[in-house]
């Protein structure tokens, strides 16, 4: 039993080393894809590797301000970021739209000056949905910056808020210290002014006193002057009283004597005119004492409103009135809270932000699937064909060996695109993939993939004259073309010179197409390239295939 | 008549073996030729390049007055080829196989019903037809092989060890084919390594060793320019003594343990050869004549030494 065992252990490791299919598929395959993978996949652990990937932003400011000269300087010490500025929101929209840049920021007019005034700026990222791992990466940038400038702005006005309270604080004690002064000086002055009031209340009550005995004085003096005065000038007066009054009684007299020599005609004498009556105050003055008119005139208690003017007294000398030192109260920054600002996202092509991951998938695996199929089925085939002997005997035919060739390949191709197409049909209706605009603009790629990979398969076939052969070259090919090609993952997480590589493949111009179709959501225009290429690279594999197929079959019959 | 297969100064070299070095034969129309040799002769190669699937480096080939390279296209027209292995898609039927190479040979649609229809009688398939035919066994696969290659009625017919394998009543069905088929004029050059079959077949056989013809002629002939003779085998009770031959025209090839072969010029020597043994005091106790056969005259020109290692060799290349 053991030694049953031992031998038939030694003649499979014997068979396995002699298996150069199985020692490819255990070593090199494996190692093709590790090598394809961790090129790959390097920037998503944060390693650099060889060429590694620099992001273009173009950056356009139409502000002119402190945010745009800030990002400018900020982003000129970002790592692996080359940083372009372009005049036009348009151009820099063309350099995202041509996938020359993941990312465009653009920095509005009014920005610097709407946060500098805490009003909220905004910032506009113009964005490739595709490219979502350099987009993040480029938007966490963004993020930052924004951060960044938020926290300057957010640290200048500490800064200047902390001074502001330090002059404040000095101004209020400076202030503290003034108002003291000032409570001093007027606590002198209040006790200063209350001896000068005592003394103007002594110096008012002398003058009056005095005053008023000048007063009684001077009146006394003038009503005897004027009482001789009076009499001086009353005495015409009550002459002229006298004579008046004999007068008028003479008057009388004559005017009697008159009307009595009228007689009868008397009556037509007409009165005399009437002397003027004298007014009785007249005659009251005339008849008053001058003694009794002065006091008339004059009352004794009239004499204050006539006082004198009060005796000049001189103010007292005020006492120097402490004038303090106000303090100059700083000024007021002129400081706002720093406004918000705010990231504006829009792509470029008006396709959705969130990515469904089977618009990646679903393509991209499908393509995967479809090469493994046409192309080791194209391979194999002719394989076979001629295991079986058929490809010889049909060589004997009248029919063109290209005829055969191509009828396989047709063959190959009309499964192929049924594949796709159903593969298609369960990734819409299993997970929601996107089917863009033009549904129907999916066929482009579709066949030109197809097409591509069903030639590449005679190239396989072409190359190779064994089974053991193509298992190991197809696979490898498969899987290179499918990794880098960016059916795995997304084709922008890998290093420059790989995506530049990977144009190569016609997996690359495929996923590309399909990405513009199904997450860019263009229109069917925007394939036609792709498609093209597509079908250059499936015209020249079956020429190439079609030159190394008849080169093979003639070798051996 | 211009023969049908006409080949001349036929050279092949595949790196720095040479396959072919001046082989000529011709085919006429009815005739059957045997393609003989040991493995490694050269006669899949001849066969590849005369059904256009190999290119050859010198010499000219004609078949059904096309010469090739150029007329290739054209004598494939007239051209039927049926190789050593059975050549069909084993998991379709007998029917589809054939209908499909009737397309390929360009039978029009009715001809190929008709021309499947006869061959499937031909090869006594009709029973099976619609089976897949990797069911068949060796004989059905074997008679399936040679229908796929005559369905259009073949100007020229190229035969490659039709028969390796198969059963006696498949054996002969295939030759009833073969036979018929020339009998209504087809060319048959038929590749062989059973002296039998060839025999049997071929009017005509070419004989190839290490890529050059080294005989070729009708089945007598070559025995007879082989210079094979006829051999007498006599069983004794005691070994001879030495010279006990006298008869003229006989002499021994060989003796041992009792057992002595004599060749012999002709038959009529055999019953002196016969006294001789008896006057030698040889008990005869059994004797055997043995008529010189076209596998004699393949020993006696190619030798027999293996040749495995240089077929390998042109299989390889």
């Amino acid at each position: 039993m053991l030694r049953g065992f031992g031998a038939a252990l030694a003649k499979d490791l014997r068979l396995l080393v002699r298996d150069r299919v199985g020692l490819v598929f255990l070593t090199i395959a494996p190692m093709v894809v590790i090598t394809v993978a961790g090129l790959s996949l390097a920037s998503l652990y944060g390693v650099k590797s060889a060429g590694d990937t620099v992001s273009l932003l173009p950056i356009v400011d139409n502000d002119g301000g402190w945010v745009g000269r800030a990002i400018a300087e900020h982003l000129a010490h970002e790592p692996d970021l080359e940083t372009r500025a372009v005049s036009s929101t348009d151009d820099a929209r063309d350099l995202v739209r041509r996938k020359q840049a993941a990312v465009a920021l653009v920095i509005p007019a009014g920005t610097s000056a709407a946060i500098a005034d805490g009003g909220r700026g905004h910032l506009v990222l113009y964005t490739d949905p595709v490219r979502w791992i350099e987009r993040g990466r480029l938007y966490a940038v963004v993020q930052d910056l924004r951060h960044g400038l938020e926290a300057a702005a957010h640290d200048e006005a500490t800064v200047a808020l902390a001074g502001t309270r330090t002059r404040t604080d000095e101004a209020r004690a400076a202030l503290a210290r003034s108002a003291q002064e000032l409570d001093d000086g007027l606590a002198r002055l209040r006790s200063q002014l209350a001896d000068l009031q005592a003394e103007s209340e002594r110096r008012v009550a002398g003058g009056r006193h005095e005053l008023a005995a000048q007063l009684a004085r001077v009146a006394a003096e003038r009503r005897a002057e004027a009482s001789a005065r009076l009499a001086t000038v009353l005495a015409p007066l009550r002459g002229f009283l006298a004579d008046l009054a004999r007068s008028e009684q003479a008057f009388g007299t004559w005017l009697d004597t008159v009307r009595e020599r009228a007689g009868r005609f008397a009556d037509r004498i007409p009165p005399p005119p009437a002397p003027p009556a004298i007014p009785p105050e007249l005659t009251e003055l005339a008849h008053m004492e001058p003694q009794a008119l002065v006091e008339r005139l004059l009352p004794a208690d009239d004499s204050a409103a006539r006082l004198p003017s009060l005796p000049h007294v001189d103010p007292l000398p005020l006492p120097a009135f402490p004038r303090p030192e106000l303090p100059s109260l700083p000024e007021l920054p002129a400081l706002r809270l720093p406004g918000l600002i705010d990231l504006e996202e829009t792509s470029v092509t008006g396709a959705p932000h969130r990515l469904n991951p089977f618009d990646q998938n679903v393509p991209g695996f499908s393509i995967t699937f479809l090469l493994l199929g046409v192309l080791l089925g194209v391979s194999l085939g002719f394989l076979d064909e001629r295991d079986w002997g058929t490809l010889a005997r049909l060589r004997t035919t009248p029919t063109p060996l290209a005829a055969v060739v191509l009828a396989k390949l047709a063959a190959r191709f009309a499964i192929g695109l049924a594949q796709m197409l159903v593969l298609f049909a369960v990734g819409r209706a299993a997970f929601g993939v996107s089917l863009g605009r033009t549904p129907w603009a999916l066929l482009l790629p579709t066949t030109g993939i197809v097409f591509a990979g069903t030639a590449f398969g005679l190239v396989v076939a072409g190359l190779t004259q064994s089974r053991e052969a193509v298992l190991p070259l197809g696979s490898i090919v498969i899987l290179t073309m499918a990794a880098m090609g960016g059916c795995w993952w997304p084709l922008d997480l890998e290093p420059r010179w790989m995506q530049r590589a990977a144009l190569v493949f016609p997996t690359t111009w495929a996923m590309d197409a399909y990405n513009d179709l199904m997450i860019r959501r263009q229109p069917a225009p925007a394939v036609l390239a792709a498609t093209g290429v597509l079908a250059g690279f499936g015209v020249l594999y079956l020429a190439l295939g079609l030159v190394l197929f008849r080169h093979r079959v003639r070798q051996v019959p | 008549m211009t023969p049908l297969i006409l080949v001349d100064g036929l050279r092949k070299r595949f790196a720095t073996r040479v396959a072919l070095d001046g082989v000529a034969l011709t085919v006429g129309a009815g005739e059957i030729v045997g393609l003989l040799g040991p493995n490694g002769a050269g006669k899949s190669t001849t066969l590849s390049i005369l059904a256009t699937l190999l290119p050859f480096d010198d010499g000219s080939v004609t078949i059904a007055e096309q010469p090739l390279p150029a007329a290739a296209a054209r004598a494939r027209r007239a051209l039927g080829f049926v190789p050593q292995r059975p050549a069909f898609y084993p998991t379709l039927s007998a029917r589809e196989n054939l209908r499909f190479f009737a397309r390929m040979l360009g039978l029009p649609s009715r001809e190929a019903a008709h021309g499947v229809t006869e061959v499937l009688q031909l090869a006594g398939l009709e029973g099976r037809a619609d089976e897949p035919v990797d069911r068949f066994s060796g004989g059905m696969q074997r008679r399936l092989n040679l229908a796929c290659g005559i369905l259009h009625r073949p100007r020229v017919l190229l035969l490659d060890e039709p028969a390796v394998g198969v059963d006696p009543q498949s054996r002969e069905r295939l030759f009833e084919t073969v036979l018929g088929l020339a009998a209504n004029g087809t060319a048959v050059l038929y590749s062989t390594n059973q002296m039998e079959e060839a025999e049997r077949l071929c009017a005509r056989v070419v004989l190839l060793d290490l890529g050059r013809v080294v005989a070729s002629g009708t089945p007598p002939a070559l025995v007879a320019q082989a210079g094979v003779s006829a051999t007498v085998h006599v069983r004794t009770a005691h070994a001879l003594p030495k010279g006990w031959l006298a008869t003229q025209g006989a002499r021994v090839l060989e003796s041992s343990d009792g057992t002595t072969a004599v060749a012999i010029s002709h038959s009529g020597v055999v019953p002196a050869v016969l006294a001789d043994v008896l006057r030698a005091g040889g008990d005869i106790l059994d004797f055997t004549l043995h008529r010189p056969t076209l596998a004699d005259a393949f020993f006696s020109l190619t030798g027999r030494a293996l040749r495995d290692e240089g077929e390998s060799a042109a299989a390889a290349g």
